[in-house]
């Protein structure tokens, strides 16, 4: 994989991680609140930096059939939610290539 | 070297050889008498002025550089016959009188000489007559004569004196109180020293040439001959010797002095190897992984020495990025994110731990005096370390979050590079009028771990004077900088540049001097430096999996060398004792050694045993074969 620096945000509201403070999104790139995780309220964003996904597998949802990765923040290894990368149902389709962040595992860094 | 007889015989034309079989003619068993005596010698009348016919070199030119050779080689009489042959002169006799009083002190002699020696008028005239008087004042001074030298100054300097700023100095070294301390004070070593041979010199840059021919004039050319012949030799590795240079022949090294045979592969780190330094005494090899481990190896000056693993330090709370041995060898530095460690080298054990940044450490460079350390961070800041891991001065919130920086050897500066801390804005949802001016995302496809957002931030070398901290230079770069070393004049800046170049940049005139391309380097950090005899070289690593080597003043790309495994060659560091050597490290989790193919046998390594890491972490890596399966190193 090589080795790269983290990368660091700007805008009103940073989100990090928990447990480390490593930069993972902003406010700006935000699509819908109205989401669950395992650790209860979850959000879904446009992008997400410094995490690590990991294999594809398909996994049954509230709202359909879903190809998901979990994804990890880069430094400390924390687990913060999954990445869609395929909707099997055409009105969830939206969420393809987006990320789904626990609420409880982030903290405002800025 | 020895030359066959016929070699002299085939040019008897040549002039300087006429003498040689003249005076065999003259004198059929030289032995005979110490001082032979023989008949004048002829003049040889010769057509034309130059050495050839098809020649720009003037003869007369020529003969006295040859004559002043065999002057100062000792072969007087060689001399004296090529002047008679020649008809030439080294110098005409008032020169050499000018000489004379010069070396002697007769200093009203000289003064009267001077006029004749063709000195420009006026200012010329007057700052030669300074200089000899000065001499003149300062050997009365040494010897105690203060009247006369008081006289000298009143009368002959201060009425020569062009600048008021020249005499005060001067005058104050009436005060000395003995011969030495006046030597010491003026700088000068006195009559018996080389002072006057110096004024010599000195004086020499208002005669003519032509008059006076700079000493040593032809091993100058010579030199300047020598200098172009290794400008052009672009494998130039080997040290400047009369070993390695002979007039007889043009210059050009061996290509198998080069390094571009693995000679060892050191396996022992468990994950990705991202950094490399050879300690200052050339002995020891330090690597740092993203395993969370600094190896320090023990590698020897020797040919063919036994590689061993001198101390495995694993007490990193993350992956290890930087590496910084001090001056001694001592101390190593390591920096696990934010946390900078040191560590005695001989024992293994960590002295300390430093957790004064609050992101990660990027950067890790010793000052020139051994006295501390500098560390760069991605949180901006710049501090200065003791050598005993207390902080002693921090420079602030810089303009940029450090990726490198590094002090140039005269400690004059401190070049960082960095990115501009206008962090960028993530992309917004579509149809999200709230858009920052960059929300153009790169390709991002889900192989992708951290996904390339908008990329919009400035990419700065910046260049602080080291006394103030003040930015002197600071250059807007297109591209992410990952690596900043400087070359051991402090002149040159060398950076690597994303996407694919590596930059290098003068100090002294603040501008770009080459570029060197070929390398592979997109997102990742990926280190060059300078090698070999003088630096002439420039290796880097590449994501492409291959060692760039290149001329440095040429920039010419001499070598791509195969052989690690997939992923990125992360850093290089060649041996600051051995020209012919250089590391290279990998996301392959390996080390490879680089030397000459010639008059090298095969490293004994027992370096795969020490420590058994399980090795992979799932990540399906083909190990690389043992070195004695190494393609490259098969053919030795
Ligand atoms: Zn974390």
């Amino acid at each position: 994989m090589g080795m790269s620096y983290r990368r660091y945000l700007a805008g009103a509201r940073v989100y990090g991680c928990l447990s480390c403070r490593t930069h993972l999104t902003t406010i700006h790139s935000m699509i819908s609140r109205a989401f669950n995780g395992q650790h209860g309220r979850a959000y879904l964003f446009e992008d997400v930096v410094n995490v690590i996904e990991g294999e594809p597998n398909d996994r049954q949802m509230t709202t359909g059939n879903h190809t998901v990765r979990d994804i990890y923040c880069c430094k400390c290894g924390t687990t913060l939610g999954w990445k869609y990368d395929k909707a099997y149902e055409q009105s969830q389709k939206y969420k393809e290539g987006k990320y789904i962040l626990e609420r409880n595992l982030l903290v405002d860094v800025q | 070297m020895r030359l066959p007889e016929r070699e002299y015989d085939s040019n008897p034309t040549s002039p300087h050889f006429h003498h040689r079989a003249n005076s065999s003619s003259l004198s059929p068993s030289p032995k005979a008498n110490g001082h032979r005596s023989r008949g004048p010698v002829a003049k040889v009348e010769l057509p034309g002025a130059t050495i050839y016919d098809d020649s720009y070199i003037d003869r007369e030119e020529y003969i006295r550089l040859v004559i002043q050779s065999l002057r100062d080689i000792g072969y007087i009489e060689s001399a004296a016959t090529l002047e008679a042959e020649s008809g030439y002169v080294m110098e005409t006799s008032r020169v050499a009188d000018f000489r004379r009083c010069i070396l002697e002190g007769a200093w009203r002699e000289a003064e009267e000489a001077l006029e004749h020696l063709g000195v420009a008028e006026d200012d010329g005239l007057w700052e030669a007559k300074f200089l000899i008087s000065q001499q003149k004042y300062l050997e009365y001074l040494e010897t105690g004569k203060t009247t006369k030298a008081l006289h000298v100054l009143r009368n002959e300097l201060a009425p020569l004196h062009m600048d008021p700023e020249q005499l005060q100095p001067l005058s104050s070294l009436v005060m000395c109180s003995d011969a030495a301390d006046l030597r010491q004070k003026a700088g000068w070593d006195g009559a018996h020293g080389s002072s006057r041979r110096r004024l010599l010199v000195n004086l020499q840059s208002y005669i003519p040439s032509s008059l006076m021919i700079p000493p040593r004039r032809f091993v100058t050319l010579l030199d300047q001959a020598r200098l172009r012949q290794i400008s052009q030799c672009v494998y130039h590795n080997a040290p400047l010797t009369s070993r390695h240079f002979s007039l007889y022949a043009d210059h050009a090294c061996d290509t198998d002095l080069f390094p571009r045979i693995t000679t060892a592969i050191l396996q022992v780190h468990g994950d990705e190897v991202w950094s490399l330094e050879w300690s200052h005494n050339g002995k020891f090899l330090a690597s740092a992984s993203k395993d969370k481990s600094v190896i320090i190896w023990s590698v020897g000056l020797n040919r063919n020495p036994d590689i061993s693993l001198h101390q495995h330090l694993q007490d990193h709370p993350f992956a290890v990025g930087c590496l910084a041995w001090s001056l001694d060898d001592t101390i190593l530095l390591s920096s696990s994110e934010q946390y900078i460690k040191m560590w005695n080298t001989e024992t293994g054990i960590c002295i300390r731990t430093i957790e004064a940044h609050t992101e990660t450490v990027s950067a890790l460079a010793w000052v020139p005096d051994g006295s501390g350390f500098i560390s760069g961070s991605q949180d901006r800041k710049i501090n200065l370390w003791g050598s005993d891991g207390k902080l002693r001065d921090s420079w602030g919130i810089t303009a940029i979050r450090i990726t490198d920086l590094a002090v140039t050897p005269d400690f004059t500066r401190l070049v960082a590079v960095g990115e501009s801390a206008k962090d960028p804005v993530l992309p917004t949802p579509r149809g999200d009028s709230v858009t920052a001016p960059n929300t153009n995302r790169n390709g991002n496809n889900g192989n992708n771990p951290t996904p390339n957002g908008a990329r919009t931030q400035e990419h700065l070398m910046i260049v602080y004077d080291l006394t103030t901290k003040q930015p002197e230079l600071s250059v807007s770069l297109g591209g992410q900088l990952t690596s900043v070393k400087i070359s051991s004049d402090s002149q040159y800046a060398l950076v690597n540049h994303a996407p694919d170049e590596i930059h290098l940049w003068d100090l002294f005139t603040g501008r770009l001097a080459r570029k060197y391309t070929g390398q592979r380097q997109g997102r990742h950090i990926i280190r060059s430096c300078f090698g070999g005899v003088d630096g002439n070289f420039v290796v880097s690593g590449s994501e492409d999996g291959n060692v760039y080597i290149w001329h440095r003043d040429r920039a010419i790309l001499l070598d791509v060398l195969t052989g690690h495994g997939s992923g990125s060659v992360n850093s290089v560091a060649w041996n600051p004792r051995n020209a012919q050597m250089f590391a290279s490290c990998s996301d392959d989790f390996t080390i490879r050694l680089w030397e000459p193919s010639s008059g090298l046998a095969h490293r004994t390594a027992d370096v795969q045993s020490h420590e058994s890491e399980p090795g992979g972490k799932g990540k399906g890596k083909s190990r690389e074969p043992w070195v004695e399966d190494d393609p490259a190193s098969r053919s030795l």
